[in-house]
């Protein structure tokens, strides 16, 4: 994403404008923009004129306009990856945006073809200005956050995952904030039978060559900012996967696939459904080569909270009430939250979990705001949005009945405040 | 009348009461049909008096205990295979430099399992002993491959566990993460009380007698723990690669016979008691197997969990709209007529796409369909885990042949183990060893939100199908929990 403008009231007021690149820039979108907003952007209106005859013409024009938002909606690519293996040139063309951000709202600034308060839907377009204004408070230390994570150039580093068992691949795409499920194949293979049956063999046959063709339309692995291809299955299918897309590379003597070889890892999962990506993620293979990116930091984190649980359950705390409690009493080590606390519509909501992240962030803890387009932030949506890891001890039970006595205690006080007043 | 009425009374639109919707019948069974279908049950009653009995086994252990050798052997030994086939995979096996599994060539049919000198999936085969036909599941020990192995466990009646003698790898698979415990505790939740512990390799330790009392020791507690009765555990000494101590004893010639005098194996498999059935349930086929018939239609196998079926009726198959006509029924070769509660069957269908058939999928009559749920409480027991489950942990669910992702939506209940009532509402996780009530839901696959749908599965609650209302939890490669259905949500 580039960054046009931005200007900043000391209230947390203002306007920023960007041009998103690329589907990651429109997740970030998506998560900037709020209820209440006002976003401008270009986009298309069919806009009909009434003449003193009577007569309806209708024609389309392409004009900017000012929205106040009344809702986003988010629709993640579906499409094949940005650029298709063969076509190596491709890449120069820039990467292109798949997902789209819709934002619909009543339009806030009258022009000459559109009415105030008339409704519109805008698809944010790549490669076009959009500019997102907000109220006094709106521009928290997370939108900023965001802007300013998003705008760093040369990001964008991706891992292309397969994860397979026999007869079932999932093909993702990796990138800093998402993971793109590009395709799911499943091929029936018969189960052994007998000895001298053939349909066990014929049928991993018809897998390995479809996950092939899959394989040279989705990954673009002769792209230089793909930095990995991780195959991960159970058993042994990982291997013979390998060797397979290997030995029709040489076959076919796809020379761009053959110097891809040393970008393939071969990792081991215990089972072939997507979530054990994250398990893929945090194997030692893996985590050496990534460790800086976004997606194996949430990873290792919250396996690093699901072992705090069980080793010591008083330091992993989960939950929004418990965590707020914990962050009271400056408690909180690592926090980890969901961003789809943030996209709350319910202003008040978002300003408590920021005034929590800027909390813990102002005692010197660790705030990892984890992605839901990433398998781990799914598994931490699961688990309520927002955990913490807490820097010492502290007993759920204790800390509620202390809360509970701090809150009668206020209550006596406010009662004899209105018997005295009296 | 004029036109205008006449339009209105052909839209239906004045019509004064509203007409009541009369809900479609679900089709009847044909008379023939129904008649064969009583048959089949008088049949099936006098055949549980009969001689020959039948059940099915598991045979599970750790990998390398010599599960599949164990079973060529004792098929060779039962006249199974024949002399020329015993040649035939002798000579196979030696020329992939692998003689020590010639044995278990028979039932590792695959290229890739006897490349790899290891079962990777389910074999089938049936056993005649005196009594009883016995059908033989015989699981892969790896641990990667234990949704092969719950497949074949489900479909099971009894347990032979197989252990090696060796010192240390009995060891190596009885502690932690071993499958001796792992395979018990599956096949023991998924409804097997009756388990023979065969000692494998007892030819490697001199046929020591202080070493098979120790590994029956070892086990013995372990066994009671789980849920195994004495009564229903039996201990026997073999060695497979010899065939001591198969079918027959021969007293002279082996040391074993020195201080052994109890049954063989055979003996043993002799006197396995076959379960109730239960055959006037509504019909219950789930899928575990979909192949194309040797002539035409296709084949599904898989065990009938309730009811009977019959050759040439018409059943459903759900997930899904479709139905299907059965054409035959047969077990091992031979075509039957109709097939009971607890047979392991392959039954070719005929009228149906191929497509519209899937591992999980479940046959039943349309009079009486299978409910599908996505949502669903059960009561589970948390095996010994090292993380605790907490509200919306990922795992896998296993109902039968199927495996889906899930997520352990809510936590109900901690329960007490022994009589069921609830200790403590909501908690907060799960520890191991504990009983609770939890609410579990399929998960997506994808990330697209929630406008995507989740595919239901075929679900049955515990108390009104026991063999539907299995379900094991397993995360990360780890059996965590095994439960039963209590109740179907959405």
């Amino acid at each position: 994403m580039k960054l046009i403008g931005k200007r900043i009231e000391k209230d947390g007021s203002g306007h920023v404008t960007v041009v998103p690149e690329d589907d990651e820039d429109m997740w970030h979108l998506y998560n900037l923009i709020q209820e209440g907003d006002r976003v401008r952007a270009s986009g298309i209106r069919r806009v009909q004129n009434v003449s003193a005859t009577g007569s309806v013409d209708s024609y389309r024009i392409r004009i900017n306009l000012t929205l106040a938002v009344t809702r986003v909606n988010w629709s993640p690519s579906t499409a094949p990856g940005a650029e298709s293996g063969n076509a190596a040139g491709s890449s120069n063309s820039g990467p292109t945006a798949n997902a789209t951000v819709e934002v619909t709202g009543r339009v806030a600034e009258e022009n000459m073809h559109v009415k105030l308060g008339a409704y519109h839907t805008l698809a944010i377009e790549a490669n076009k200005n959009v500019r997102i204004e907000k109220d006094a408070g709106g521009w928290d230390s997370i939108a900023l956050g965001r802007v300013e994570e998003s705008c760093v150039p040369g990001r964008g580093a991706e891992v292309a995952a397969i994860v397979c068992g026999e007869g079932t691949a999932t093909f993702c795409l990796l990138s800093e904030h998402m993971t793109v499920v590009l395709q799911r194949l499943e091929i029936h293979i018969p189960r052994k039978i007998s000895t001298t049956s053939s349909a066990h063999e014929k049928g991993l046959a018809r897998f390995y060559q479809s996950l092939y063709q899959s394989f040279l339309r989705h990954v673009p692995y002769s792209s230089p900012t793909l930095r990995a291809i991780v195959i991960a299955s159970p058993g042994w299918v990982r291997d013979a996967v390998f060797d397979y897309i290997m030995s029709e590379a040489n076959r076919t003597s796809n020379k761009p696939l053959l110097a891809a070889r040393n970008k393939f890892i071969k990792v081991h999962v215990n089972s072939p459904h997507v979530h054990s990506l994250v398990e893929a993620l945090k194997s030692p293979e893996i985590a050496a080569q990534l460790k800086e990116t976004k997606f194996a930091r949430e990873g290792m984190m919250l396996d690093r909270f699901f072992k705090m649980l069980a080793s010591d359950e008083m330091r992993a705390w989960y939950g929004p009430d418990h965590v707020a409690l914990a962050a009271d009493r400056g408690a909180i080590g690592t926090l980890l939250i969901s961003d789809e606390l943030f996209r709350s519509s319910d202003a008040a909501q978002r300003k408590k979990y920021v005034a929590i992240v800027e909390d813990v962030k102002q005692k010197g803890g660790e705030v990892l705001i984890f992605s839901s387009m990433h398998e781990s932030g799914q598994q931490l949506n699961q688990l309520t949005g927002i955990a913490a890891i807490l820097t010492f001890p502290l007993d759920i039970e204790v800390v509620e009945a202390e809360e509970r006595e701090a809150k009668e205690e206020e209550e006596r006080r406010k009662a004899e405040e209105n018997g005295t007043s009296e | 009348m004029n036109q205008e009425e006449l339009d209105m009374a052909g839209l239906n639109l004045n019509e004064e009461a509203p007409r009541e919707i009369v809900p479609e019948e679900p089709p009847k069974t044909p008379a023939a049909i129904e008649k064969l279908i009583e048959e089949a049950k008088a049949a099936l009653t006098a055949q549980e008096q009969g001689e020959k009995q039948s059940l099915s086994l598991v045979v599970i252990g750790h990998v390398d205990a010599g599960k599949s050798t164990l079973m060529g052997r004792l098929l060779y030994e039962l006249g199974r295979i024949d002399e020329k086939r015993r040649i035939a995979n002798e000579r196979g096996s030696s020329k992939m430099g692998k003689s020590s599994f010639s044995w278990a060539w028979e039932l590792d049919g695959t290229q890739e399992e006897r490349e790899r000198g290891i079962t990777m999936d389910i074999a089938l085969q049936t056993l005649l002993t005196p009594h009883r036909v016995i059908t033989i599941l015989d699981a892969p020990g790896h641990k990667d491959f234990i949704p092969n192995m719950i497949s074949g466990a489900s479909q099971a009646d009894s347990a032979l566990l197989v252990v090696d003698a060796a010192v240390g790898e009995f060891e190596a698979g009885f502690e932690r993460g071993g499958q001796t415990r792992e395979h018990l505790l599956l096949v023991r939740s998924l409804g097997v009380s009756q388990v023979i512990v065969a000692v494998n390799k007892l030819d490697q330790v001199e046929w020591s007698k202080a070493r098979y009392e120790e590994i029956c020791e070892l086990l013995k507690p372990f066994l009671l723990q789980s849920g195994f009765h004495p009564a229903k555990t039996k201990f026997v000494p073999v060695a497979a690669m010899e065939g001591v101590n198969l079918a027959r004893a021969e007293p002279v010639g082996c040391p074993l016979y020195q201080w052994y005098k109890g049954p063989t194996l055979v003996d043993l498999l002799d006197a396995l008691e076959p379960p109730s059935r239960d055959i006037n349930a509504p019909l219950r086929f789930p899928i575990s197997n979909v192949f194309k018939g040797q002539t035409s239609g296709i084949c599904v196998s898989g065990r009938v969990c309730g009811g009977v079926i019959v050759a040439g009726e018409s059943l459903r198959i759900i997930p899904g709209d479709e139905s299907a006509t059965v054409k035959a029924i047969d077990s091992d070769g031979d075509s039957l007529p109709w097939a009971g509660a607890g047979s392991n069957v392959n039954v070719t269908l005929t009228g149906v796409d191929p497509i519209s058939l899937s591992v999980g999928s479940v046959l039943c009559r349309p009079s009486h369909l299978v409910p599908l749920a996505s949502t669903f409480t059960a009561k589970i027991i948390v095996f010994d885990i090292q993380v605790p489950i907490t509200a919306g942990t990922s795992v896998e669910l296993f109902h039968h042949s199927r495996d889906v992702p899930a997520a352990i939506s809510r936590l109900v209940a901690t329960l007490d183990r022994s009589n069921g009532t609830v200790l403590k509402n909501k908690p907060r996780v799960l520890t191991k060893n504990m009983s609770a009530e939890v609410e579990i839901s399929l998960r997506n696959a994808t990330y697209s939100g929630p406008a995507s749908r989740v595919l239901p599965i075929p679900i049955e609650p515990f108390s009104v199908n026991k063999d539907m209302g299995r379900i094991l939890i397993r995360r990360g490669g780890e059996t965590i929990a095994a439960g039963v259905v209590l109740e179907l949500l959405a």
